[in-house]
């Protein structure tokens, strides 16, 4: 109770600083088609463009902690557990969104720090849905800066694209040489049993993530823009058969990356319908990890356990058994 | 006349560069039997061109353009922008290697100052020297339009993947033809697009490619180097 007191008060002081984030995707060509004003709530309406900032760090007694909240509706973070039972040490946090499916002309910006040694791990409280939309598009900027010797797990849920649902986001992580950024996405074609199936019907995901260092230097840059009425999903070399794709950063020291990369195997396992590689991010930043599957539950599983790899080479802890109801 | 002359010579697999190495990942899509005759052959090589179109393509236009207005650090830029975008490791090594073969060839050429501290540059590990972007400086120093260097571009990552093909994968030298003048069709639309993209712009969503290159990564199958 202490502590939300604190994190109110904070924000409270803090609230005239903080300039409104901005979420611009003017520049991206991709959308071109979609700019037009929703005829429901207006783009950047109140409840239509949340914010988060979180800011992990270690106290005074080294225990890692969410120092640092600010948010905005409908993004909802209320405090941190320590749920996690091979690491009861770690702040657990769940994003959740009052809103429940992105909708149309929606714009997200997150931004999570973790401090020099601290840690953290951040999910979402269910899948993320992206609503159909109309006119516009739903953007998300999030910026996820880790200090010297930090490290953090971001696990969300899958997202789920609907039929004619517009999605952008750009991904900056900034992260120090000794740090440690465990980065997942998992992308499902769509609604797979709703009515008759309503796979890669969406009209465009456009994703961006990008790895820096502190000082600016860049490291790499994974662009994917979905669009399933110009090039088919489907086509050999991009989804082929598969319905669920999982997208893996871990950016880490070079010996760290090395051993994960040698305990991590590829396969396409027809038997199962799942499929993984690896391989070396540029300039020595760390792994990027893919993951192909029918369902989500046997690619989140192959997530998890790929995160528990890297726990296991960076903390020498395991990542737990998943929650049942998860 | 000596300008088309250029181009075949640049485009030519016999131009020592190292085409003929690799397969991009055809030979793990032969093995794990996703690549099995000409139809699924004609699938792979078409993804190979559109991935190749709006990444290596585009960033071959820009360094071209970037010769063309005498701008050496840009061209320096496009190339670490291209590294970094490049995921796969060993497409990066293939990249870089050719890159650093297409310097050194046009130093013995054309000698001239621009690709003289370019290859120097490589060497000192100044700039990757990825190979598209030694493309499009190679192809305006050589005065071949910028259209042409795309379709040298696409020529290259189709006709490796077909010649790897007849070594890896059972089809024959008619099936290899059909399915190149076919995707032949799709290179002006492509053009059309990639030539009006900024480096920011340039994408790739090719998750099941990306799969294949980590197994080859990963496996013992050398035949190709990757």
């Amino acid at each position: 109770m202490i502590k939300l007191k604190s994190q109110k008060s904070m924000l409270n002081n803090k609230k005239e600083r903080i300039p409104t984030p901005e979420v611009d995707f003017n520049s991206a060509k991709e959308m071109s088609r979609y700019l037009q004003e929703p005829e429901a709530m207006y783009v950047g309406a109140p409840g239509k463009h949340g914010y988060l900032r979180m800011g992990f760090q270690l106290d005074k007694t080294g225990k890692s902690i969410l120092r640092d909240l600010e948010r905005r509706a409908p993004l909802i973070v209320q405090q941190e557990l320590y749920f996690d039972e091979e690491m009861p040490e770690m702040p657990c946090v769940y994003i959740l969104s009052s809103g429940g499916p992105n909708v149309d002309g929606d714009r997200y910006r997150q931004d999570i720090t973790v401090k020099k040694d601290a840690f953290a791990w951040v999910s979402t409280g269910a899948a993320t849905k992206l609503a159909e939309m109309r006119y516009n598009y739903s953007g998300l900027v999030q910026n996820i800066v880790l200090e010297e010797n930090a490290y953090l797990e971001f696990m969300p849920e899958p997202v789920i694209p609907c039929r004619n649902t517009r999605f952008i986001s750009d991904t900056r992580l900034e992260v120090h040489e000794t740090a440690t950024v465990f980065y997942s996405e998992i992308y499902m074609g769509g609604r797979k049993y709703y009515k008759d199936g309503e796979l890669f019907q969406y009209d465009i995901l456009s994703v961006c993530s990008h790895g820096e260092r502190p000082d600016g230097k860049q490291l790499f840059r994974e662009k994917f823009v979905i669009d399933p009425n110009v090039v088919n999903p489907r086509n050999l070399g991009i989804m082929g058969q598969f319905d669920v794709f999982a997208n893996v950063i871990v950016m880490t020291p070079q010996d760290k990356a090395a051993e994960i990369y040698e305990k991590t195997p590829a396969f396409i396992d027809k038997k199962r319908k799942l499929a993984a590689g690896i391989t070396r991010l540029p300039n020595n930043a760390g792994l990027l990890y893919k993951v192909l599957g029918m369902e989500p539950g046997p690619v989140k599983k192959m997530v998890r356990s790929f995160c528990s790899e890297v726990r296991q080479v960076v903390k020498g802890k395991k990542v737990p058994e998943e929650f049942p109801w998860r | 006349m000596t300008r088309v002359m250029r181009l075949l010579q640049f485009t030519d697999s016999q131009f020592p560069v190292g085409t003929f190495s690799f397969s991009n990942g055809l030979e793990t899509a032969s093995f794990e039997k996703i690549v099995t005759d000409a139809k699924s052959l004609e699938a792979f090589a078409k993804s190979q061109s559109h991935q190749g179109a709006f990444s290596d393509g585009v960033a071959a236009i820009h360094a071209y353009r970037a010769y063309k207005n005498g701008d050496y650090d840009k061209c320096k830029e496009i190339d670490k922008y291209l590294y970094a975008f490049k995921m796969n490791d060993e497409a990066r090594q293939m990249a870089t290697r050719m890159g650093k073969k297409m310097a050194e060839l046009g130093v013995r050429l054309y000698g001239n100052d621009f690709i003289k501290g370019w290859l120097e540059e490589i060497i000192s590990g100044e700039t990757p020297g990825m190979y598209p972007v030694a493309q499009g400086i190679m192809f305006a120093i050589a005065g071949v339009s910028e259209k042409d260097l795309f379709c040298s571009h696409q020529y290259g990552v189709i006709n490796m993947v077909l010649g790897a093909a007849l070594r890896c994968v059972k089809v024959s030298h008619y099936d290899t033809q059909l399915i190149l003048e076919k995707l032949s069709d799709d290179i002006e639309g492509l053009y059309d697009e990639a030539s009006q993209m900024e480096l920011s712009d340039m994408n790739a969503f090719y998750p099941e490619l990306d799969i294949l290159a980590s197994l080859h990564e990963k496996g013992n199958m050398r035949m190709f180097m990757n």
